[in-house]
C-alpha cells in the first residue's frame, strides 16, 4: 500500500455510512445483540470478529434486513444508512437490499448460467436498458470479481460447474452487478482454500475504492490483512470498535486482549 | 399335519438355540473373549440350520408324496376304465379321496371304495414317513451343529452367510414376481396377436373397437380391434385430470413451503394428504352421482349439451384424486431447495416473487417433473373412476363433453363379461401390455429428465 492511498483513506474516513445506535436484537426469547453502537465508514474495509456465537453475523444481517426473512426475529434501536433509518415502516426492505448487497458464508450461485448469474440482479432492478448495456454490467461485474478471464469463454456453463473459490468470486461479482454502495460479506472465505481466500482477499481490497465493505471473518489474520477498522463482538456486545492496527497491537479491552492472544474464543 | 410339524420344527430350532448358547457359554467359561464367535451366533446358526432343512424337508416330502399318490392311483384309475377321458379319472380321484376322508361323493361305486382305501393307506404311509424323516433330519442337524461348537468354531461369519443368502433369495422372489408378470402379458399379447393374424397396424392405429361382437371359434376380426379410441380416450381424461391437477397441487405446494406461516402448514399439508387417502372407488361414485349431473345442469343452464357420463366429469374428477400426489411430492422438492439459495436471492434486493419464480421454482424443476409424471401414470392407470363416470362406448372424440372409454374401462369389461375367460383375456392383456409399454416408457424418460437437470444441494 502506497503514501498516497492512505491519504486519501484519511480524508474519505469521515464519511459515515452505517450509523447503528442502540440496536438490541431477540431470537424469541434469546437475546442476540445488546446495546450495539457502531459507526461503519464509506469506502472503508470494517471487519467484524469474535468468537462462534457472539453475533456478528446476525448484526451483519441488520444491515440489510435479511432477519426479516426470519419471523421470530426481532430488532430495537436505529440504523442508519446515510441518515436515513432502514426500519423506518416506509423503507421498503428490496430497495434497501439493491444498495446494501450481501455475499454469503458458502458460495450459492443459482441453478443458472454463469451469465445469468451476474445478470439477475440488474434484471429484477431493471439496470439495463438492452441486451448490450446487460452484456456490458456482466462483462464489468465479472472483472471487478476477477473472474472474467477465467469464465469469459463458457458464460453459458451453470454457475454451478465451477470450483468452490470461482463460485464465490461470482457471487462476489453478482452481488456487484447491482451497483450496491455496501458490501456486506459474512465470512467470505471460510468454504475456500488458501489460494482462492488470497484473491477473494485482494479484490476486498480493490473494493473498497468504491464501496464500503463490513465482512464478518473469524481469522484474525483475515482481519488485520484486509480491514482498516475491526470491530471485536463477544456474548451479544460489541466489545471494543476502532483501527485495526489499534486493536491488534493495543487493544484497550482486557476481553479484546484475551481473544486476540488466544486466551478465550 | 404339515402345519404342525412346521412349528415342531420352529420349536426345535428354538431347543438347538438355547443349547448352543448354553453350550457356548459353557466351552467359553471365565474368558468370553477365547470364543471366536458370541454365544447368540451359535445360537443363530444351530437355528438357522434346524429351521432351514427341517422345513425343507418338510415342503420336499408333501410336494412329492401328493404327486406320488396322485400319480399311483390315477393308473390304478385308467387300468380300471381304460376307455373313460382323463376328466372322468380325476373326478373318480377326487371322489375316492372325499369317501376317504368321509366328506360327500358324487357316487359311491365298488372302484371309487378300492380306490379310496389305497388313497387311506398310501395317507396314512406318508403321514408317518414325512413325521419320521422331518423330524429325524431336524434332531441329527441339530445335533451335529451341538457338535460343531468349539472355541474357534466360526458361527457368526456361518449364519451371517445364510441370512445373506436368505435376504438374497427375498429380493430374487420379487424381481421373479415381476418377470413372471411381464412374460405371462407378453405371451398372451402374442396369442392374441396370432389370432388377429399378426396385424398390428389394425390393432395400434385403427378406430374401431368391439372385439368380442361376433366371436364364435376364437377367431378375431382384425377389423374390430383397432384401440387407438380406448388410448384416445384415455389421453384425454389424463389431460383434463393434470390441467386440474397441475396447476392446483402446483400453487397450493409454493403456496405452502414459501408462504404459509407453520401453523397454517401444520393443518393445511395433512388435510391434502387426507385426499389420497380417499379409496378411489369413492372418488368414482362422486364423479358418477355428484359431479357429472352437476356438469349435465350447469351445461343445460349455458344452452350446452354435456352427456351424462363425459370425459369431463372423470377427468376433473381424477384431476382432485391427484392433486395430493403433486403438491405433496412438489412441496418436499420446494423445501429442498437450500435456504442459501433463498438469501442469495433476497440479499440482491429481489421481492419474494422474483425469487420464488426465478431461483426457487427452477432449482425445483426436475423433482416437480417427476411429481407431474407420476400423476400422469397414476391418470393413465387409474380404473374406478373412469369405469363409473366415463363411459363404455368405444367413442373415437376429442369433445371432453361426451362420453368416451379408456383402456382400464375395456379390460375391466372384457375380463369381468360374459365371455369366456380364454377368448376376453387376449384383448385385455394385449391392451395392458400396451399400457405397460406406455408408462414403462414415460418412467424411462421421466428419469432421464430429472437425471439430466438435476443439481446437487448438500
Amino acid at each position: 500500500m502506497n503514501d498516497m492511498r492512505i491519504e486519501k483513506r484519511a480524508i474519505q474516513m469521515d464519511d459515515v455510512k452505517f450509523r447503528a445506535s442502540d440496536v438490541q436484537v431477540y431470537y424469541g426469547n434469546n437475546h442476540a445483540i445488546k446495546d450495539v453502537n457502531v459507526e461503519i465508514r464509506d469506502k472503508t474495509v470494517t471487519a467484524f470478529i469474535g468468537p462462534s456465537g457472539c453475533g456478528k453475523s446476525t448484526f451483519l444481517r441488520c444491515l440489510n434486513r435479511m432477519n426479516d426473512t426470519i419471523d421470530i426475529c426481532r430488532i430495537t434501536g436505529e440504523i442508519l444508512l446515510d441518515e436515513e433509518d432502514i426500519y423506518h415502516p416506509k423503507v421498503d426492505p428490496v430497495q434497501l437490499r439493491a444498495k446494501v448487497g450481501m455475499v454469503f458464508q458458502k458460495p450459492n450461485p443459482f441453478p443458472k448460467s454463469i451469465y445469468d448469474n451476474v445478470a439477475y440482479g440488474p434484471r429484477i432492478h431493471g439496470l439495463a436498458k438492452n441486451k448490450a448495456a446487460l452484456d456490458e454490467i456482466v462483462e464489468k461485474s465479472l472483472r471487478r470479481g476477477a473472474i472474467w478471464d477465467e469464465v469469459k469463454d463458457r458464460l453459458d456453463e451453470p454457475g454451478t460447474s465451477l470450483s468452490g473459490g470461482q463460485q464465490q468470486r461470482l457471487c462476489i461479482a453478482r452481488a456487484i452487478a447491482t451497483s450496491p454502495e455496501v458490501l456486506l460479506m459474512d465470512e467470505p472465505c471460510s468454504a475456500l482454500d488458501p489460494i482462492a481466500t488470497a484473491q477473494v482477499e485482494e479484490l476486498i481490497d480493490e473494493l473498497k475504492q468504491n464501496y464500503s465493505v463490513v465482512i464478518v471473518t473469524h481469522s484474525m489474520q483475515q482481519a488485520a490483512r484486509v480491514s482498516q477498522k475491526t470491530a471485536f463482538f463477544h456474548l451479544g456486545n460489541l466489545v471494543e470498535f476502532g483501527e485495526t492496527g489499534q486493536i491488534f497491537t493495543n487493544p484497550t479491552d482486557p476481553r479484546t486482549e484475551s481473544y486476540i492472544t488466544g486466551r478465550i474464543g | 399335519m404339515t402345519t404342525t410339524l412346521f412349528f415342531l420344527v420352529l420349536l426345535l430350532g428354538l431347543t438347538g438355540f438355547a443349547l448352543s448358547w448354553q453350550k457356548a457359554g459353557l466351552i467359553a467359561g471365565d474368558n468370553p473373549s477365547g470364543l471366536h464367535s458370541r454365544p447368540t451366533y451359535h445360537g443363530l446358526y444351530s437355528f438357522l440350520c434346524i429351521v432351514l432343512s427341517g422345513w425343507a424337508i418338510l415342503i420336499l416330502l408333501t410336494i412329492i408324496g401328493s404327486a406320488y399318490i396322485n400319480t399311483t392311483l390315477l393308473r390304478d384309475i385308467r387300468s380300471a376304465l381304460p376307455d373313460a377321458p382323463l376328466i372322468e379319472h380325476q373326478l373318480v380321484l377326487s371322489d375316492a379321496k372325499a369317501i376317504a376322508q368321509s366328506r360327500i361323493a358324487s357316487r359311491t361305486d365298488e372302484l371309487r371304495q378300492v380306490i379310496a382305501t389305497d388313497f387311506g393307506k398310501f395317507s396314512t404311509a406318508r403321514f408317518w414317513i414325512t413325521i419320521v424323516l422331518t423330524l429325524g433330519v431336524a434332531l441329527g442337524v441339530g445335533y451335529r451343529c451341538l457338535t460343531q461348537i468349539t472355541l474357534d468354531w466360526r458361527a457368526r461369519n456361518r449364519s451371517e452367510k445364510i441370512i445373506r443368502l436368505i435376504l438374497v433369495a427375498m429380493a430374487a422372489i420379487a424381481v421373479l414376481t415381476t418377470l413372471g408378470i411381464i412374460l405371462s402379458l407378453i405371451f398372451e399379447t402374442f396369442g392374441f396377436f396370432q389370432k388377429i393374424g399378426w396385424r398390428l397396424d389394425k390393432f395400434l392405429f385403427g378406430t374401431n373397437w368391439s372385439p368380442l361382437s361376433g366371436v364364435h371359434s376364437g377367431e378375431m376380426d382384425p377389423d374390430r380391434v383397432g384401440a387407438i379410441p380406448l388410448f384416445a380416450g384415455t389421453f384425454l381424461i389424463t389431460l383434463i385430470a393434470m390441467l386440474v391437477a397441475v396447476p392446483i397441487g402446483l400453487f397450493a405446494a409454493i403456496y405452502l413451503s414459501d408462504f404459509a406461516g407453520p401453523k397454517t402448514r401444520s393443518v393445511v399439508k395433512p388435510m391434502l394428504e387426507v385426499l389420497a387417502g380417499i379409496p378411489t372407488v369413492v372418488y368414482g361414485f362422486f364423479a358418477a352421482i355428484t359431479v357429472a349431473p352437476f356438469f349435465r345442469t350447469t351445461g343445460e343452464a349455458f344452452g350446452i349439451q354435456i352427456a351424462s357420463e363425459s370425459a369431463l366429469a372423470a377427468g376433473v374428477v381424477m384431476g382432485i384424486m391427484i392433486i395430493p400426489f403433486i403438491s405433496s411430492l412438489s412441496d418436499d422438492v420446494i423445501n429442498a431447495v437450500p435456504q442459501s439459495l433463498r438469501d442469495g436471492s433476497y440479499g440482491l434486493g429481489a421481492t419474494k416473487a422474483e425469487t420464488i419464480r426465478q431461483v426457487v421454482l427452477p432449482a425445483a424443476l426436475p423433482g416437480i417433473v417427476s411429481a407431474v409424471l407420476l400423476g400422469v401414470s397414476r391418470a393413465v392407470g387409474e380404473t374406478m373412476i373412469v369405469v363409473m363416470a366415463a363411459g363404455q362406448g368405444a367413442n373415437l372424440t376429442a369433445n371432453p363433453l361426451e362420453a368416451v372409454t379408456t383402456v382400464t374401462v375395456q379390460i375391466v369389461m372384457l375380463i369381468t363379461g360374459d365371455t369366456e375367460a380364454s377368448t376376453a383375456a387376449g384383448p385385455a392383456f394385449s391392451l395392458g401390455f400396451t399400457l405397460f409399454c406406455l408408462t414403462l416408457l414415460m418412467n424411462i424418460i421421466a428419469q432421464r429428465i430429472v437425471r439430466r437437470y438435476r443439481e446437487l444441494y448438500d
